[in-house]
């Protein structure tokens, strides 16, 4: 069975990489889109209330630290346990689009449109992108919904990876909040 | 069909760049030749060993192959050493070349304080070029400038500065009689210069995809002499006091210099 | 559904297990081949009608231009041109040499010759396909938009990509079809990378695989890393289209706040830089092991191959910027990107030097595999040198956008890599269908496509160095250009030409499909794992997996005694 653990990591590893191509190209482009404005936020806009952002911080993390737990407790073969924190990690992760829901008609309160300008752009559209991501994870917790009923290796292999690809979204979403929304 | 009746010579002569008016354009020509020369030299290398391996070791001619797998230290060698050729000869030097000449010339930009220089500004759009020359205020983006469209018009050997922007979309200012172009970007003033030597008449393209009528985004190059350009300048300076239009919008679009 | 631990599985009984939601990875790899082909075509064909357009301005396109263009009588009018050219470029990048040398080859190829019953991820490998088909049809689709498709180059630069330069739905739905096409790509990436790592028969070490295997491989790692760059591109294009965020708007069109158009070039060149390589690396695998193949001795040099094109594929992540020299970036990064464009030619050279020692003292079989190898070494060398021009910053300032760059990637890219194919096509053939290709026709096919090949992509180097920009309906409003026509009308001339000998390939593989000659195990006597089976391999490809006990070209070898000139990679290394 070590060679299906080999390519399932490796699988993973790739795909992981894949993700943080794409959300690095956008995080390089803000960079840049940053340091050639003399102010930030540009265009008399303020700076988005931390509120919101640091509510979904603090509950994806959370969600992430259930998910792990979730894996931990697939290793040592307890399986309602595990189902446990599965619940959790999904219940989490909803909360956490429900405030991302919550952040944008508040940005929309505050006259902060799509169309409105680069600042907004930047805060809608990675944002959005993220939240994209985020129900292709919600999908695979979904799917472990399902799966999860036994704790045999093909299981866990699952649930590691659906774990890594979980944290993965989490430091995304913790290096937005910091780039995009602390700075 | 006329490319039948031609002979090699005419087929060389018409590939050829169109004619180099420019003080510096040849720099670009003699970096094209040497660079050209040498690549003829190492593909003719690659053709001898292609062509020639090919006749001698057909299997009618060579019925035993040489089995080596090329690794011992002195196939290694001789694969570094043509590695090591081709960049020393080619690249490092063309390298040097093209950096001394930027340096030098092409980003060497001259300064209107201490040279004669005359500055113009393009704005390019869908599907025209339009340029704006300072009037007798010495200010651009003022009511005396004189605008043209797609006609630009320069005396010979002054150095011209232009600086370029787009009100849509990416074009490119293209000046093949001169070798140069730069892109014309939305938002941003990009630079360009240039002196010419031979007066005449010469065409002005846009090289960046733009629409449809790319294809029709031409202009018109008139190299005067010294004397008719500054003939024409005051020509145009009091026909511009006359007729620009401080209300005209579409006239509006020259902006404060800056070098 | 894993075949990752190489298992037995029974085979497929129903037609649509069978042929279409196939997981057997040579059914997919024939899917992608006839999806390739199709759009080969089709690109192809858009190619005629540009060359047409170019050499003949103002005259209908015969046959088929009543019936393209209605309503100009039959000549391609000015938008349907951009179109044209548009299209041209994303189908033949996209859909036509990545299917091919990408999903049909390194379907095909990887699990044989590495001695695997399948890839790793078999499910996955058959939503690569149907992902690169669904965004087939969005692309073919968007020709029928009110608006037409795409108009603004592959390159797709805003601002003319934005909605300021291109209203309507067509290149969103290009950034659609690239976007589906980028999920298609990034699958199939995954699955080489770790088949290749995890799957490879038991003694096989990294230089024991075949040289087709490591340019595939890097084609992967590659594609994995840089596909996503531009997919966050184009995403972030088609939000500036759709929802009016403003990332690449700029200037007097930014009425809400400005972004950065240049940013987008930056972005897609990270991504389309490296993609030239992914493109090419196949081929230069392909063509290492067939000279080797029909020279009748080791590939010269094949570790050193392996690592020159490793470094190619390192080197090519730095140079992206030689793209946008006429952007003016700062002097620094211009200087840099030009300096690190000059690397790339070590490694090639090095390569080279290896594919002339490999037929250097062999023992040369002209079989069309061959001829079609070194026709890759003659177009390559030239389009490689001429990117020399290109990559100095100077003489760019003359030759961007000119006929000089499309000469220069059409022999690097389209020369190469569709001779690369073609090697690949006529040698693996009898493999994937049991049947023997007609050689007549195929060297007719050689000598058909390669003469007019020349004429048609050296005679764009000559225009562009004359000084023809490029992406231009009617070049001749110019009369700077008037003096181009005729090599225009020869560029043209030779396109029709080697147009028309496609036709005998298209004859002979349809012919061979249903009435060539039962293919042997092993007819070109090699030694790789796939010539170890039958000609088509069984569902499962190996009974017992094979144990690889030496190298994939060992040819020649003075010490052999049993008749043949060649060893299996599965038996031991005869030694003196």
């Amino acid at each position: 069975m070590k060679r299906a653990d080999l390519q399932s990591n490796l699988a993973m590893t790739v795909t992981l990489i894949m993700g943080a191509m794409l959300f690095t190209t956008l995080f390089m482009g803000y960079a840049i889109y940053r340091s050639a404005s003399t102010y930030w936020p540009p265009m008399g806009f303020a700076k988005v209330a931390l509120g919101l952002p640091t509510f979904s911080t603090f509950l994806i993390l959370v969600s992430s630290l259930f998910c792990y737990l979730a894996r931990v407790a697939t290793q040592v073969r307890k399986v309602e346990k595990a189902r446990l924190y599965l619940h959790l990690t999904l219940i989490l992760g909803l909360a956490f689009m429900l405030t991302q829901g919550f952040l944008w008609s508040h940005l929309k309160a505050t006259g902060v449109y799509v169309s409105s300008g680069i600042f907004a752009s930047i805060l809608y559209g990675f944002t959005w992108i993220h939240a994209a991501h985020v129900i292709l994870g919600l999908g695979t917790l979904l799917y472990l919904e399902i799966v999860l009923k036994n704790t045999s290796d093909s299981t866990i292999r699952k649930v590691i990876n659906v774990e890594k690809f979980w944290h993965f979204l989490g430091i995304i979403w913790l290096i937005m909040y910091f780039t995009i929304f602390v700075l | 069909m006329g490319l039948f009746n031609m002979n090699v010579s005419s087929w060389w002569e018409l590939s050829m760049p169109p004619k180099d008016i420019s003080t510096h354009g040849h720099l670009i020509d003699h970096l094209w030749n040497y660079t050209t020369i040498l690549c003829v030299f190492y593909f003719l290398l690659v053709c001898i060993g292609l062509f020639g391996f090919s006749f001698l070791y057909s299997r009618k001619r060579n019925k035993t192959p040489y089995y080596t797998y090329g690794n011992k230290k002195k196939h290694l060698l001789i694969t570094a050493i043509i590695g090591a050729a081709v960049f020393l000869t080619i690249d490092l030097n063309i390298t040097r070349i093209a950096n001394n000449d930027l340096l030098n010339v092409f980003w060497k930009f001259p300064d209107p304080k201490t040279e004669k220089v005359i500055r113009v500004e393009v704005m390019a759009q869908q599907w025209m070029w339009s340029f704006r020359y300072a009037g007798p205020d010495n200010e651009f983006g003022t009511h005396d400038d004189v605008v043209t469209n797609n006609d630009l018009r320069v005396p010979v050997n002054t150095k011209i500065v232009f600086h370029l922007t787009s009100k849509d979309v990416i074009h490119s200012f293209f000046v093949p009689n001169v070798r140069l172009k730069v892109d014309t970007i939305p938002g941003r003033v990009t630079r360009v210069w240039w002196d010419v030597n031979v007066p005449g008449v010469y065409d002005i393209a846009c090289a960046e995809m733009c629409g449809t009528n790319h294809y029709l985004m031409k202009a018109q190059l008139t190299v005067y002499t010294q004397e008719d350009f500054n003939r024409w300048l005051a020509t145009s300076e009091q026909i511009a006091l006359t007729t620009n239009d401080p209300d005209d919008k579409n006239l509006a679009w020259g902006w404060k210099w800056e070098n | 559904m894993s075949g990752g631990y190489n298992e037995i599985h029974p085979e497929p009984t129903t037609f649509i297990s069978k042929y279409l939601i196939s997981f057997d990875h040579k059914v997919i790899a024939k899917q992608f081949l006839w999806y390739g082909i199709f759009f080969l075509g089709l690109g192809g064909l858009m190619a005629l009608l540009i060359r047409w357009t170019l050499a003949y301005p103002g005259v209908p396109f015969p046959v088929l231009g009543n019936l393209l263009f209605p309503d100009s009588a039959g000549i391609v009018p000015p938008d349907s041109y951009a179109m044209l050219f548009t299209m041209h470029g994303t189908i033949m990048i996209f859909y036509a040499i990545t299917p091919i040398l990408i999903g049909a080859f390194g379907n095909y190829c990887i699990p044989l010759m590495i001695g695997a019953r399948d890839m790793a991820f078999p499910m996955l490998n058959m939503l690569s396909f149907w992902f690169a088909f669904l965004s087939g049809v969005v692309l073919i689709t968007s020709l029928f938009l009110p608006l037409g498709a795409a108009s603004g180059a592959w390159t797709s630069y805003p601002t003319l990509s934005t909605m300021i330069g291109s209203p309507g739905a067509g290149q969103t739905f290009w950034c659609v079809a690239i976007f589906l096409f980028g999920i298609s790509s990034t699958m199939g990436a995954v699955n080489y990378v770790t088949t290749v790592i995890t799957l490879r028969a038991p003694g096989m070490g990294y230089f024991d695989m075949p040289l087709t295997i490591w340019g595939l491989w890097l084609t992967a790692i590659l594609n994995a890393i840089f596909v996503p760059v531009l997919g966050a591109g184009v995403i972030l294009l088609t939000l500036d289209r759709v929802l009016g965020t403003t990332f690449f708007l700029a200037g007097a069109s930014a009425t809400s706040g400005s972004g950065d158009p240049v940013l987008f070039q930056h972005v897609f060149w990270i991504f389309g830089h490296p993609e030239v390589y992914i493109l090419i690396l196949p081929a230069w695998g392909i063509v290492s092991d067939l000279l080797s193949f029909f020279s009748r001795k080791p590939a010269f040099g094949a570790k050193s191959t392996a690592l020159a094109m490793t470094a190619v594929t390192v080197l090519s992540t730095l140079v992206y910027g030689h793209h946008m020299f006429t952007t003016q970036m700062s002097p620094l990064l211009t200087q840099s990107f030009m300096t690190l464009t000059m690397t790339i030619s070590i490694p090639s050279a090095i390569f080279f030097a290896n594919w002339l020692g490999t037929i250097w003292k062999g023992s040369i079989r002209f079989d069309s595999p061959m001829l079609f190898s070194l026709g890759v070494v003659f177009v390559f060398g030239l389009g490689g040198l001429t990117g020399l021009h290109l990559g100095t910053v100077t003489t760019d300032l003359y030759l961007h956008d000119t006929y000089f760059v499309v000469g220069h990637f059409h022999y690097t890219m389209a020369a190469s890599v569709l001779l690369g194919g073609f090697a690949g096509i006529y040698f693996w053939f009898p493999k994937m269908f049991g049947k023997m290709m007609n050689e007549k026709l195929a060297k007719l096919h050689f000598w058909g496509t390669m003469i007019p090949l020349n004429g048609v992509f050296f005679g764009m180097l000559m225009i562009g160095y004359g000084g023809m920009h490029r992406r231009i309906y009617n070049p001749f409003v110019y009369d700077s250009l008037k003096r181009l026509i005729p090599i225009n009308e020869f560029v043209t001339i030779s396109a029709i030409l080697m147009g028309l000998f496609q036709i005998v390939f298209v004859i002979n593989f349809l012919w061979s499909l249903k009435k060539g000659p039962k293919a042997p195990n092993n007819p070109w006597e090699v030694g790789t794992l796939e010539w170890t089976i039958p000609s088509p391999p069984v569902h499962h490809n190996y009974d017992e997996i094979p144990v690889v006990k030496c190298g994939p070209h060992e040819l020649g070898n003075p010490n052999l005694k049993t008749g043949r000139d060649f060893q299996y990679q599965t038996e031991e290394l005869v030694q003196g």
